[in-house]
């Protein structure tokens, strides 16, 4: 038996808003090592004709877990809440981003995620739950689609 | 001469780029930065509890690396694509080395894009990520 809420199929996060601030992308920018100025120094984005600092090309991922996090503060589930995930036993199994515009500091966007379904795979030994996120901007449309596969192990002692 | 996306061919391979390696600490400040708290990478008594020897990185660490090879190379603004697969999991002291080859040539959307394979190792040969990126060639400069 499965760990994962497969109720959750097809449901999707209410949309919740996001502003992009440039001193947590510069943190971020900085600690996965990134080198482009146009990512943290907004002299060189501006010189490179960006209304301010680029976001990183995983940045999406972060925007997705901070619209979670505003979800959980207001009492609505995040993603990983709305499919029941067990973080002792979960692993990331994919992620990919379809790039339709950039994302820059001082953006609002707003992030939904659908539950595009779950599957079983080796024998039982894993779950995988399919997600679908959409960051939209109000004026640029769809700027990020993101979609991810989250797995639990449940081979490890799993209830 | 290195490559770039108007000159490239297939065969061709991105200038590759290590990270590490990654310490406890890296991998504090990617919860941190990222808002990642799944305590699985960073505390190694929930680890343990969990069934696992020790604390591991985030596989967005590894992946935000490919996000670098790419976008160094290609620059963000002609990036289509970049997906990627987690194939095994990245201890605590790796030291990752990232690669990427051109494939394949090919129109997306009405322009021309190269298609990237990706790929994440460990010094002992693991690969931890498997990955894919399409990339528009910039037209008329």
């Amino acid at each position: 038996m499965g760990l994962f809420n497969r109720s959750a199929a097809g449901q999707t996060t209410p949309p919740m808003s996001v502003t992009l601030e440039r001193g947590a992308m510069t943190f971020f920018a900085e600690t996965i090592g990134e080198t482009n100025p146009i990512h943290f120094d907004i002299a060189a984005a501006r010189a490179a004709g960006h209304p301010d600092i680029m976001a990183t090309a995983t940045y999406a991922v972060v925007v997705g877990t901070m619209a979670g996090k505003a979800l959980l503060r207001r009492g609505d589930p995040d993603q990983l809440a709305l499919i029941g995930a067990d973080t002792r036993y979960l692993l990331h199994g994919t992620e990919s981003y379809a790039y339709h515009g950039a994302m820059f500091a001082g953006d609002t966007v707003t992030v939904e995620t659908e539950v595009a379904g779950f599957a079983d795979a080796k024998g039982g030994k894993l779950e995988i739950a399919t997600l679908i996120q959409r960051i939209t901007h109000p004026d640029r449309g769809l700027l990020v689609e993101a979609r991810r596969d989250l797995i639990h192990r449940l081979d490890q002692g799993a209830a | 001469m290195s490559i770039t996306p108007h000159t490239a061919t297939i065969g061709d391979t991105l200038p590759p780029l290590t990270f590490g390696p990654i310490s406890r600490t890296a991998l504090a400040l990617y919860a941190g930065a990222s808002g990642d708290h799944n305590p699985i990478h960073i505390d190694t008594d929930f680890a343990r509890k969990a069934g696992m020897d020790d604390v591991f990185a985030h596989g967005m660490l590894s992946m935000a690396q490919l996000g670098r090879l790419v976008t160094d190379w290609a620059g963000q603004e002609n990036v289509t694509s970049l997906s990627t697969r987690f194939s095994a999991i990245t201890p605590v002291g790796a030291t990752l080395t990232c690669t990427g080859e051109v494939t394949e040539t090919l129109t997306h959307d009405g322009a021309p894009h190269l298609r990237l394979r990706l790929s994440v190792t460990l010094a002992d040969g693991t690969q931890t990520l498997k990955g894919d990126a399409l990339v528009r060639i910039p037209q008329g400069d």
